[in-house]
């Protein structure tokens, strides 16, 4: 399956067609086994008993292949089960794999990522799982259900067709009488999925902020408030599982009205010999076992409708984000120069931001932005980064932005970098895959990080918690940066990268950097003063 | 499971009645099969003797037939609704025992697992449990008392046949427990890779931005797709064990049909090898014996299709009770301690030790006096948070931290916290508009108030120029403001909060110098008379500071036995 094409509910059985043609099969050989068993039994102990009471005997009457039927049934009906069971659920889970990387990469081939982050993890874990609802409860139920009740309709009809006109009706309803469901399942189960994704956003949100919300006495309402939604969405379920049970109340009454339908009519055709009350017996038994196929279908909306929204957020969420181009661009080579001339650029609907900025550097160049708190040196920064899109001319090596494939050029360092939650080595090797321990000991050396990751009792394999949790604010930017230095870009564009850092760290740390970008270009957003003796300087003015 | 049963206890009365039902539409079963049994071999015999079939007894026994053709389903109704709303009760309760513990351990939470993994916990495990309460609970009575009652049934017509169920029947559980406890442990393998999978999956779609920007989506994304291929693995070694087990019960299931179906048409025929010649069972009783069969078992095998829902819910209790039963460190303390006054404070030999042994904190011996302002120093990780969280009650400590000469342990920690001003290195704002995030710290502030917050961290005229003003959203991470805004903020929803204690965490860690300044002096302003604690890279505009404590310094063997320690 291809990244970002829309996921269509009528393709989910395609990718393993031949998996779920099985699991079809093997459904059906079971539920006939099983139906067959029941009639099969009732016919035959009934017709032993007319022989036996004409006292035909055992001579005349062939009671040998009846009965190896009957335990060929018991077999068949154990065995496909189980093997359809497994068919089934593997190639369900195996859809759910292929949908959940598919899903991945879409966001990975993306840009923009400021929708809500929990949103996304409700969508891709819960929303796929949803997805494999769609051939497990609704696709082959229903072909199994028809089939099975296409075939006992038949078996009626052969026995008498009068039979078949009489109970056939109530037995038809009973099959579509959980079309009933459709429109209240599919809207309660478009409804669920909405809730619980809310439900979930609202306790994350409350997680994420227990510290302050206890100190503040304010965990309670947030509690009552998740609560709330919490009940909503138990309630959503509740009425879904209502529904079906009332659906399958109204489908078990009608199946009893088709059995004493089935009951009336067979005395009168036995009456007029017309047909054996033997065969009566097993019509009688083939509706009583086709109980088990009808029974599912009950729920199979709800299912359909949980598949059908899970299906629209996913798309959504393709569709939220614009596909970056894979156009073949040329890389900028060194010696480097970067040209910027009345700039301006604003952060989202911001009413303030970098304006008429101009200034040049070449290789080598060192520029130390600084200005006050709301002055934009966040936003320059991002647009230096090609994170935003500005007026004004931005140009490198005398071409614009848009002219360059800048992905191994620009090294940006953020106010909140991300700091996995895996080892610090494993944080490292993101940008560098083969680097080695001693490279890492090197790049942690020149952030002012080795001593620290010396006295960790891991080292370099300390597991770096949710949030970068086991470290402070300080040492994450730091990791971060240590992980753009081994990524080797030429133009490091960083933002704030000594807060945090006493006197003699920031020399250590700014002066491997200087090192490091002797042939490149190094551009630092700091508010501690910082002394490099050919730095140029950039003041941004407050607004 | 004991856990579980404790859970249970309240709703153990609508559980019961849902049994009741299930008994009361087994009793049905039993009825019905009679009445088809002596109409069917009313109608042979007539039919044998060749004699037309009079309509009187199918009258005569319809009434009786309607009623447990249509009673049954009604039964089963109210069994399902009884036990799906215990559920949701049981569920609900469960949730919020969960919160309160959660609360109980403060910022320790994160032992219990990251955010991602502890909503996976709260939501999905807890609604684990579902399937145990609405169906397998009344179930497993169930499988015994059905069975038991057509075994009698079936006795007063054949011993024989109702020897041949009563044999297979307890192979069926030997067979579940075998199975079952096998699939329980599986079982309770995949909750802990699903909770695993789906904070991987939180980690890294939050810092897409970074992995895009390293180059690092693919091997990001084959880390996706190995913790995808591991659940799924791990979910069919629990599908395995769980098919195989109600395919067991399927097999016996058949078996017992086929069996009796044989048995009793060859005794019908008069040609079983120990009974020649003889009709051991009658036809009426040998089509009652067969109609009642497959409902020998329906239980036990509708108990095996549930058994998941028990090793679910076993594992979900197993993944649970960690947190369930944390005596999250309590503290112990239960007087109050009103500050009306800027307190004193004391520490003496205060040492923090992570739950892993780890050292966070190196013994420190402090003396802070009321209305003192001071700032500890040192370098990152030494350990300043640490004692900030000690401070607040959240964290148990060795040595002893004195509020106005009283052990911090004996004050009731919820009336201590609640005297408490904190602002910590990461603001917390939540995804609502700045108003709400400011009377989330103050719910009764008057607009003007907030107002007048905003203008003390000089927010207001960037939030005055907003369309929305006070109303304006603020994203997720509080995107939109700028690191430096976010802190501001933050910084606001203290001002708004009037306590005689301020423990500062790095408030001003991303500030420019020139606001870092002028937030220093506000905070200066406003605090005096206050005891304040600030953690602090940044001296500038911190003159007015009573004293400055390095904590390196503090921890040095010669000084950590000295009280008082003075820097």
């Amino acid at each position: 399956m291809l990244a970002n094409q829309p996921i269509k509910l009528r393709n989910l059985l395609h990718s393993r067609s031949k998996a779920w043609l099985l699991a079809l099969l093997l459904g059906f050989i079971t539920l006939l086994s099983a139906v067959t068993l029941l009639a099969l039994s009732g016919w035959f102990i009934s017709a032993a008993a007319l022989a036996g009471m004409a006292s035909i005997g055992a001579i005349s009457f062939d009671y040998f292949r009846p009965a190896a039927i009957i335990r060929l049934c018991a077999i068949g009906r154990t065995a496909g089960r189980y093997a359809e069971r497994l068919t089934s659920h593997y190639a369900a889970l195996g859809l759910l794999k292929d949908l959940r990387v598919q899903s991945f990469a879409t966001l990975a081939r993306s840009k923009q990522h400021n929708r809500h982050s929990a949103d996304t993890l409700q969508r891709l874990v819960t929303d796929i799982d949803l997805l494999d609802q769609l051939p497990l409860k609704v696709v082959t139920p229903w072909f199994w259900a028809c089939s099975l009740s296409a075939l006992v309709l038949l078996f009626w009809y052969l026995l008498a067709p009068a039979l078949f006109y009489s109970a056939g009706l109530p037995l038809v309803l009973a099959l579509i009488i959980p079309l009933l469901t459709l429109r209240p399942g599919i809207a309660l189960a478009k409804q669920d999925t909405q809730a619980a994704a809310t439900r979930r956003t609202v306790l994350l949100e409350q997680l994420a902020m227990l510290t302050s919300l206890l100190l503040w006495q304010r965990w309670q309402d947030k509690t009552r408030y998740f609560s709330q939604h919490d009940h909503a969405y138990m309630s959503l379920q509740l009425r879904q599982q209502q529904l079906a049970s009332r659906v399958s109340l109204i489908q078990q009454s009608l199946l009893a009205l088709s059995l004493l339908a089935l009951l009336w009519q067979g005395s009168v055709l036995v009456n007029h010999a017309a047909l054996s009350v033997p065969l009566l017996l097993s019509a009688l038994l083939a509706l009583w076992a086709l109980n088990e196929a009808l029974l599912p279908l009950c729920q199979s909306f709800m299912a359909l409708g949980l598949s059908m929204s899970a299906r629209d957020r996913l798309n959504q969420l393709a569709d939220g984000y614009a596909v970056v181009a894979d156009v073949k661009q040329a890389i900028p080579n060194a010696p480097f120069s970067l040209n910027v001339s009345k700039l301006s650029a604003r952060q989202g609907q911001a009413l303030h931001g970098p304006d008429n900025v101009s200034f040049s550097l070449r290789s080598g160049d060192v520029l130390l932005i600084s200005g006050a708190s709301g002055s934009g040196k966040t936003t320059l920064l991002m647009t230096l980064a090609n994170q935003l899109s500005c007026t004004g001319a931005l140009e490198l090596n005398n071409h614009a932005y848009a002219h360059w494939q800048l992905d191994e050029t620009l090294g940006y360092l953020t106010q909140q970098p991300d700091i996995f939650d895996l080892t610090l080595a494993q944080n490292l090797r993101l940008a560098a895959p083969d680097a080695s321990d001693d490279k890492l000991w090197q790049v942690l050396v020149d952030v002012a990080l080795a001593d620290w990751a010396k006295q960790q009792p891991a080292g370099l394999d300390t597991v770096m918690g949710e949030y970068g949790a086991a470290v402070s604010g300080g040492q994450a930017r730091r990791i971060a940066l240590a992980r753009l230095l081994l990524a080797e870009r030429p133009i490091l564009l960083l933002d704030e990268p000594f807060a945090g850092l006493d006197p003699a760290s920031t020399e250590q740390v700014l002066a491997a950097l200087l090192k490091r970008q002797r042939d490149g270009l190094l551009i630092i957003v700091s508010h501690q003063r910082v002394s490099i003796a050919h730095a140029k300087h950039l003041q941004l003015e407050p607004c | 499971m004991a856990q579980l049963k404790q859970l249970l206890r309240p709703q153990r009365k609508p559980l019961h009645l849902a049994l009741l039902l299930a008994v009361a539409s087994s009793l049905l079963f039993i009825l019905q099969s009679y009445l088809l049994a002596m109409l069917f071999a009313d109608w042979l015999i007539t039919s044998q003797q060749q004699q037309p079939l009079t309509n009187t007894l199918l009258i005569s026994v319809l009434p009786w037939l309607v009623l447990c053709l249509l009673g049954r389903p009604l039964l089963q109704y109210g069994r399902e609704q009884l036990s799906l709303n215990a559920s949701l009760i049981v569920r609900k309760n469960l949730r919020s025992s969960l919160l309160d513990k959660l609360a109980a351990a403060g910022p320790g939470k994160s032992q219990y697992g990251s955010d991602g993994s502890l909503s996976s916990k709260l939501l999905d495990q807890v609604d684990a449990l579902d399937g145990f309460i609405s169906r397998y609970y009344v179930q497993r009575y169930l499988v015994l008392i059905t069975p038991i009652l057509l075994v009698i049934a079936i006795l007063s017509y054949s011993t024989l046949a109702g020897i041949i169920l009563l044999v297979t029947a307890p192979l069926v559980p030997i067979f579940m427990v075998l199975l079952g406890n096998a699939a329980a442990a599986a079982s309770q393998r995949q909750m802990q890779l699903l909770s695993r999978m789906s904070g991987r999956f939180l980690d890294l779609v939050r810092g897409m931005n970074t992995l895009q920007q390293l180059q690092a989506t693919e091997r990001a994304e084959q880390s996706v797709a190995n913790a995808a291929e591991r659940y799924r693995d791990s979910t069919m070694a629990v599908l395995k064990l769980a098919f195989l087990s109600s395919a067991v019960l399927e097999f016996f299931s058949a078996l017992a049909i086929a069996l009796l179906a044989v048995y009793l048409g060859l005794g019908l025929l008069g040609i079983l090898p120990w009974a020649k010649g003889e009709i051991p069972v009658p036809y009426q009783g040998a089509l009652f014996i067969l109609l009642l069969a497959p409902e020998f078992y329906a239980p036990l095998r509708q108990l095996g299709s549930d058994y998941h829902a028990k090793a679910q819910a076993e594992a979900a209790i197993a993944e649970l009770t960690p947190i369930l039963q944390s005596h999250a460190w309590q503290h112990p303390g239960t007087q109050q301690l009103k500050l009306t006054q800027a307190p004193s404070i004391e520490f003496q030999q205060l040492h923090i030790l992570a739950s892993d042994g780890r050292q966070r904190l190196a013994p420190v011996n402090l003396s802070i006096q009321a209305g003192e302002r001071i700032a500890l120093q040192g370098p990152s990780g030494c350990g300043k948070s640490s004692l900030l969280h000690a401070l607040l009650g959240f964290l148990p400590y060795q040595g002893a931290i004195a509020v106005n000469q009283l052990p911090l342990l004996q004050l009731e920690r919820l009336h201590w916290q609640q005297q408490l001003g904190y602002m910590a290195q990461h603001s917390s704002i939540a995804a609502a508009s700045i108003a709400d995030n400011l009377r989330l710290a103050a719910p009764q502030a008057s607009e003007q108030q907030l107002i007048q917050s905003l203008q003390q961290v000089e927010l207001w005229p960037l939030v005055q120029q907003l369309p929305l003003q006070l109303n304006t959203l603020l994203g997720e991470r509080g995107l939109g403001l700028s690191g430096g805004q976010l802190q501001r903020l933050a910084l606001a929803q203290l001002l708004l909060r009037d306590s005689q204690l301020w423990l500062l965490d790095e408030p001003t860690a991303h500030l420019d110098p020139d606001t870092a300044y002028r937030l220093h002096q506000l905070i200066a302003e406003l605090s005096v008379g206050k005891t304040v604690i600030i953690v602090s890279h940044q001296l500038d505009g911190l003159a007015w500071l009573d004293k400055v404590i390095n904590l390196a310094d503090s921890t040095k063997p010669t000084t950590g036995a000295t009280f008082n320690h003075v820097s």
